[in-house]
């Protein structure tokens, strides 16, 4: 056991970030206010100029492109995008979970531990060690995956699986604790205490994922991931945990990233949402503007494409085309060839993820940019109205 | 516990049609085969070996097929196999002292072979893409050779001009069988070059199986999250591995099922005394008796392996214990 390969959360650190492709040499990269260095306060997680790519060298293609995002305490981050967009990349390489042959290329993964007499304990997940690593896994950031079939091992019991993760890192508890403690996870999300006895094939899907979700709260982590955690079951089910899940998170404040493709779903329940294309950041806003006022035509087409949760009944429209071979993408912006308001220097400039003046939102749209917003189509130029704060909203769903 | 009730009643008939097939199977030749095997022995023939020749095909020709068989099952469950022609006493006898042999030898020689060639596996497939990988080519190579050429030329290398092992046999002649050390010691330093031969024969396959198993296995989501969890590498291994395992299993049940009859061409190349070499005898001089004493052990025998396999699956894959619904 001398070589990595398999393990994973390659780095290749350069000061440098990699030439972007020669075909896009207008792709650049506005960094996002650069604040205070050193202490996060609030802020747990604050990623920086984070780049991915799956390969080396001539065949390297970029997943994740000069992606900023952060998350404060107890709030929750969506990440909405299409398939191959780059949202699971992204995190799984934040948690240095990606598998070879991703590699992150370039930025920082600032992860705060929290604040002691010696003061803010934080930790670049991208250069952290393997041990380093290993120590906040699950304590601190724990992760719930699309299938939970596949994400329980099969031949496990389920209380087995909990009993391995509580003795890997609670190392005072006995096996009587142990018991107890994953019998009180289990009620957590409403399953019988029976339940550790079975194997996960027994189990319904529901089931299987409320596992899931009470396996990745075992340590009172202070960041949850959420990768697509419902998308596997229907849609009682689906609203069931998604609530469960809410009343869980104000209980216990842990911080969340969610990464779907229904971005409706995510306008319920994410207090800030990034949408991704090809591999970057196309819009960041709260979840209240976004829904209400979406400004890429991309997050608009998102938008469309799934029945909202509530109010008026609207025309689904989906968009147009399908997403891009990241080994080619279009020239300027990735997002014309589908955009239906692609202008003339769409084609060939990138336009950079800005902040649109005034507002605290960000969006990478030549269509916002100059011209005192004279060119914005009237789709993508809505006041904000109000509508209910996430929390609200889904304590109506639970009810 | 009704599921293995239910495998043991299924192995019970399984085992009964292929007594009865070994049964029938001399019928089936053409003429009749005991004045063919009198023919055979020319001038030689006894009235003792006639009654063994009759009682091997059930006792007798003048009994109606149906008796024939049943007095056939009655000799069988008294462990009553018939007597050979050519060596003169009970196959069961005959038989039942050429069995620790092979088992001895290729029972072992397999169990190594799986043990070293699944931990390899498991490891160059977690370690896919590494250095390490430049050692399968060399383990397939031997696999590739014919075991019979492999076998004697190391034979030749080995034990004739380096005189590292001894040449032929099981154990030294000077010695005297039995529970002593120095029969013990003579024991396995004559069993090492066949037991190496017939790793390096067949560890290959065993390697490349697990590896791509386990390659399968840590592109799995549990592996994954075995990582998320922070758990300890080890513990991450033995999660794909546990699960990267099981179809060698099946494999492995096959392997010692044959472990009695593919012992042959070993035997045959170390001059070892065990069933391969008796069977080979035995087909040579057309010992139908024998023949078909040592066929119904093989047959027995990779029904058990089977069955003892079929049980440890159970027991490694709970996903199998599910009963379909009647």
């Amino acid at each position: 056991m001398t070589t990595e390969s398999t393990e994973v959360g390659g780095v290749v650190k350069s000061d440098t970030p990699p030439a972007a492709p020669s075909t896009d040499t207008t792709r650049q990269v506005v960094a996002s206010t650069i604040a205070n260095e050193g202490a996060m306060g609030e802020r747990i997680l604050d990623v920086r100029n984070f780049s991915v790519d799956y390969g080396w060298g001539e065949g390297a293609v970029r997943a994740v492109d000069s992606v900023d995002v952060h998350l404060d305490r107890s709030t929750v981050l969506g990440i909405a995008g299409e398939s191959g967009s780059g949202k699971s990349t992204l995190v799984y390489a934040i948690t240095r979970l990606l598998r070879a042959p991703g590699v992150i290329t370039s930025g920082e993964a600032r992860f705060n531990l929290g604040s002691n007499e010696d003061g803010e304990h934080v930790i670049d997940l991208v250069t952290a060690s393997e041990a380093e690593l290993r120590s906040l896994r699950w304590s601190s950031i724990s992760i719930v995956l699309q299938s939970a079939l596949s994400a329980l091992n099969p031949v496990v019991r389920v209380g087995a699986q909990f009993e391995q993760v509580l003795k890997t890192h609670r190392h005072d508890m006995s096996k009587v604790e142990r018991r107890a403690r994953a019998a009180e996870l289990l009620g957590m999300v409403d399953l019988n205490e029976d339940r550790l006895d079975r194997f996960p094939h027994e189990l319904s899907g529901g089931q299987r994922q409320r596992i899931m979700i009470a396996l990745a709260l075992a340590l009172d982590p202070q960041l949850v991931i959420m990768d697509e955690p419902t998308t596997a079951l229907d849609v009682v089910t689906q609203r069931e945990i998604i609530s469960e899940l809410f009343e869980l998170r104000s209980r216990f404040g842990f911080a969340m990233i969610f990464i779907t493709h229904d971005l409706s779903l995510l306008t319920e329940l994410a207090d800030e949402i990034v949408v991704m294309y090809a591999g970057a950041l196309v819009e960041r806003a709260t979840a209240r503007e976004l829904y209400e006022a979406p400004r890429h035509p991309y997050t608009l087409g998102l938008l469309d494409s799934f029945p909202p949760m509530h109010g008026e009944r609207t025309e689904l429209s989906g968009i147009p085309g399908s997403p891009p071979d990241l080994a080619h993408l279009p020239t300027g912006c990735s997002f014309h060839p589908r955009c239906p308001f692609a202008l003339a220097r769409c084609a060939n400039e990138t336009p950079p993820l800005i902040e649109i003046e005034g507002s605290g939102r960000s969006v990478a749209c030549w269509l916002h940019v100059g011209d005192d917003g004279a060119a914005v189509p009237v789709e993508l130029n809505r006041v904000s109205t109000s509508i209910a704060s996430p929390s609200e909203r889904v304590t109506e769903v639970s009810s | 516990m009704r599921l293995i009730v239910r495998r043991l009643a299924l192995y019970a008939l399984t085992a009964w049609v292929a007594i009865t097939v070994n049964f029938l199977l001399p019928h089936f030749m053409p003429g009749n085969p005991i004045q063919t095997m009198i023919g055979k022995l020319t001038g030689q023939v006894t009235a003792q070996e006639i009654n063994a020749i009759r009682l091997s095909f059930g006792g007798g020709l003048n009994q109606s097929l149906i008796s024939q068989y049943f007095t056939y099952i009655g000799q069988l469950a008294h462990g009553n196999l018939g007597v050979s022609i050519t060596l003169s006493a009970p196959v069961s006898s005959i038989v039942s002292t050429a069995i620790p042999w092979t088992i001895g030898l290729i029972g072992i020689s397999t169990i190594i072979s799986f043990f070293v060639g699944t931990v390899c596996g498991a490891l160059l497939g977690w370690t896919r893409g590494s250095r390490l990988d430049s050692f399968i080519p060399t383990a397939t190579f031997f696999q590739a050779i014919p075991y019979f050429f492999l076998a004697t030329v190391m034979l030749l290398v080995f034990a004739s001009n380096l005189h590292w092992f001894p040449v032929l046999g099981a154990y030294s002649q000077n010695l005297q069988p039995g529970w002593h050390w120095a029969f013990v010691a003579s024991l396995l330093r004559y069993a090492e070059l066949p037991v190496i031969s017939i790793v390096l024969g067949s560890v290959a396959g065993w390697m490349l199986g697990m590896r791509n198993m386990m390659i399968t296995m840590v592109a799995e989501d549990f592996v994954l999250m075995a990582i998320a969890m922070g758990l300890p590498k080890r513990k991450v291994i033995m999660a794909a591995a546990r699960n990267a395992v099981l179809p060698s299993i099946a494999n492995l049940s096959l392997a010692i099922g044959l472990v009695v009859s593919g012992a042959l061409l070993v035997e045959l190349v170390f001059n070892y005394p065990g069933v391969g070499d008796l069977l080979l005898n035995a087909v040579q001089s057309q010992d139908y008796p024998l023949i078909q004493g040592i066929f119904l052990v093989i047959t027995l025998t990779v029904l058990g392996a089977n069955l003892l396999a079929d049980l440890v699956y159970l027991w490694l894959d709970p996903r199998t214990r599910t009963e379909v619904a009647q």
